[in-house]
């Protein structure tokens, strides 16, 4: 256990696992796909913003595990990197972007789609992303103060929720794999908050007392 | 120390099939006929075979436009019948699914209805030809497909249908053990389509029993499928097995899952857009990553053909 999380811990082994989803487009299988040959540009569309949907799932899963597994040294590493799991959220949403922009094939077919609440969503979780990347350094915890660092990275719970209607709105028959992709997260939220709800109740009793 | 301790109704390993006994098992099947070979159908012939090669019909075949590549078209498909992964239907459509031979059910407001093999239908309405026609999918992608089939006017002619008959509602198959996707994805199986009587009269509309000069694969909704090309694909319903004139406009089943994104018309149109995105312009399957898109024309480019079908019809609420 202790050696696995002592590997997790090394960063190029970090920057490995948070480049997989790139690395597997290189090989020949991925590009072979009839999907990516019928259209290459919708294939890549759907497949990084998946693999931004799901690193932000695993950024926002590690502080609730932490909380039921207290003792694993597994889930302390990787929040030790969760920072930079959350910056490359941004990065791999960007890269979406940037294939949203080719996929529309011009400036005007691009801007004409943001009245959608479909893509509107996605833009807004977008520069809610961007605003917690620059500030994701110490330098800006410092310049900030611990608080109201804190209280601007709240801003994950907004994300999560346009992520959600996002993801959910590009179904086109139920939310089957919406609901697959953001179960394990909404679970253990629930959990902590009844976790903390338990514990200021527990506070309050004993104030009476 | 942990004891493992035999419950009474476990067997004890001895009395397990041995690997050998389990492969000769496997052996005997496939002697007998009835091993994957058989049983997945790859060695069954498929679809409707009747009329092939057919003849080019010249007043359609889209000059100056290239096909989309064979592979594409029988490779990137929605069937939901079999799965959501446009890439993955060519596979599970061809696992033990059986198009030959196949049914077709006509019956409602007609003077003879009929109930008839696929071939035997191709025959009797003096066979197929070839027309090649653009597809544009309502999700803004679109293909030029040489379909062989036949004119649908001609099977109506032969059933006559009474002064009753309105619309034609068409009907897909219904067999969730050959098609996996049947067994839910929130759909209410079977698939279901309809067409206005004149819509189904026009001269465009086909019924389509083979692609690109050979008989339909299994995925383009072998045996025979509706293809009507001022229409989104999704109106061109696959693997019919019935087909019924009726009084009252038919609920067609993207209409029944999302009304507010899919009607009953689904006419081509670029002013038009669906809730999600815009219908303006359209992607070319095949054309590659920078491919700039092309513009979607009015009624797919068949206005000539359709447009007066829909005189004094608002568009924008009949979408």
């Amino acid at each position: 256990m202790n050696g696995i999380a002592r590997f997790l811990k090394k960063k190029w082994v970090l920057y490995t696992l948070l480049l997989t989803p790139i690395l597997y487009l290189l090989l020949p299988q991925a590009r072979s796909e009839t999907e990516f040959q019928a259209d290459p540009a919708k294939y890549l569309l759907e497949y990084i913003g998946l693999s931004a949907t799901i690193l932000f799932v695993i950024a926002l899963m590690i502080t609730p595990l932490r909380k039921v597994f207290p003792k694993s040294p597994i889930i302390k590493a990787f929040a030790f990197h969760r920072r930079q799991i959350g910056v490359s959220v941004f990065i791999y949403a960007l890269l979406h972007l940037l294939i949203y922009f080719a996929y529309t094939g011009s400036w005007s077919g691009f801007v004409k789609d943001w009245e959608k609440l479909f893509i509107l969503s996605g833009i807004i979780a977008l520069i809610l992303l961007l605003v917690l990347a620059v500030t994701s350094n110490n330098r800006s915890v410092r310049a900030l103060g611990g608080k109201r660092w804190k209280r601007i990275h709240r801003l994950v719970y907004a994300i999560m929720f346009l992520l959600i209607y996002h993801q959910a709105t590009q179904e086109k028959t139920g939310y089957q794999e919406t609901a697959k992709i953001f179960a394990p997260l909404l679970i253990l939220q629930a959990y902590r908050i009844g976790l903390y709800g338990k514990r200021s109740l527990d506070q309050r009793s004993n104030d009476k007392s | 120390m942990r004891i493992l301790k035999k419950k009474s109704w476990e067997l004890p390993d001895s009395a397990a099939t041995s690997e050998r006994d389990y492969i000769n098992r496997r052996r005997f099947l496939k002697a007998v006929g009835l091993g994957s070979g058989a049983l997945l159908g790859h060695s069954i012939a498929n679809a409707a075979t009747v009329g092939f090669p057919s003849p080019l019909n010249s007043a359609y075949k889209l000059e100056g436009l290239e096909p989309t590549p064979y592979d594409l078209v029988k490779g990137y498909n929605n069937f939901y019948e079999f799965t959501t992964d446009k890439g993955d239907v060519q596979e599970l459509a061809n696992q033990g699914w059986k198009t030959e031979p196949w049914e077709i059910e006509i019956k409602g407001h007609v003077d003879k209805p009929m109930k008839l093999d696929v071939n035997e239908c191709i025959t009797k309405v003096g066979g197929i030809e070839q027309r090649v026609y653009r597809m544009r999918c309502v999700e803004a992608w679109s293909m030029v497909i040489p379909w062989d089939g036949f004119q649908l006017s001609k099977l109506i002619d032969l059933v006559q249908p009474t002064d009753k008959a309105k619309y034609v509602k068409f009907t897909s198959f219904h067999d969730p053990k050959s098609a996996p996707g049947q067994k839910g994805g929130g759909i209410d199986w079977p698939y279901v389509e309809g067409l206005t009587i004149e819509e189904a009269r026009n001269e465009l509309t086909l019924l389509a029993t083979g692609i690109f000069g050979k008989p339909i694969p299994n995925q383009n909704g072998a045996p025979i499928r509706l293809v009507v090309p001022w229409k989104y694909g999704f109106k061109g319903i696959k693997s019919i097995s019935k087909i019924e004139f009726v009084t009252k406009q038919p609920l067609n089943t993207w209409q029944a899952l999302q009304s507010r994104e899919y009607g009953f018309y689904a006419n081509v149109n670029p002013e038009v857009d669906h809730p999600r995105w815009s219908q303006a312009s359209e992607r070319i399957i095949g054309s590659g990553f920078f491919s700039s898109r092309k513009d979607t024309l009015m009624f797919n480019g068949y206005s000539e053909q359709v447009a007066s079908l829909y005189k004094g019809l608002d568009l924008r609420r009949n979408f």
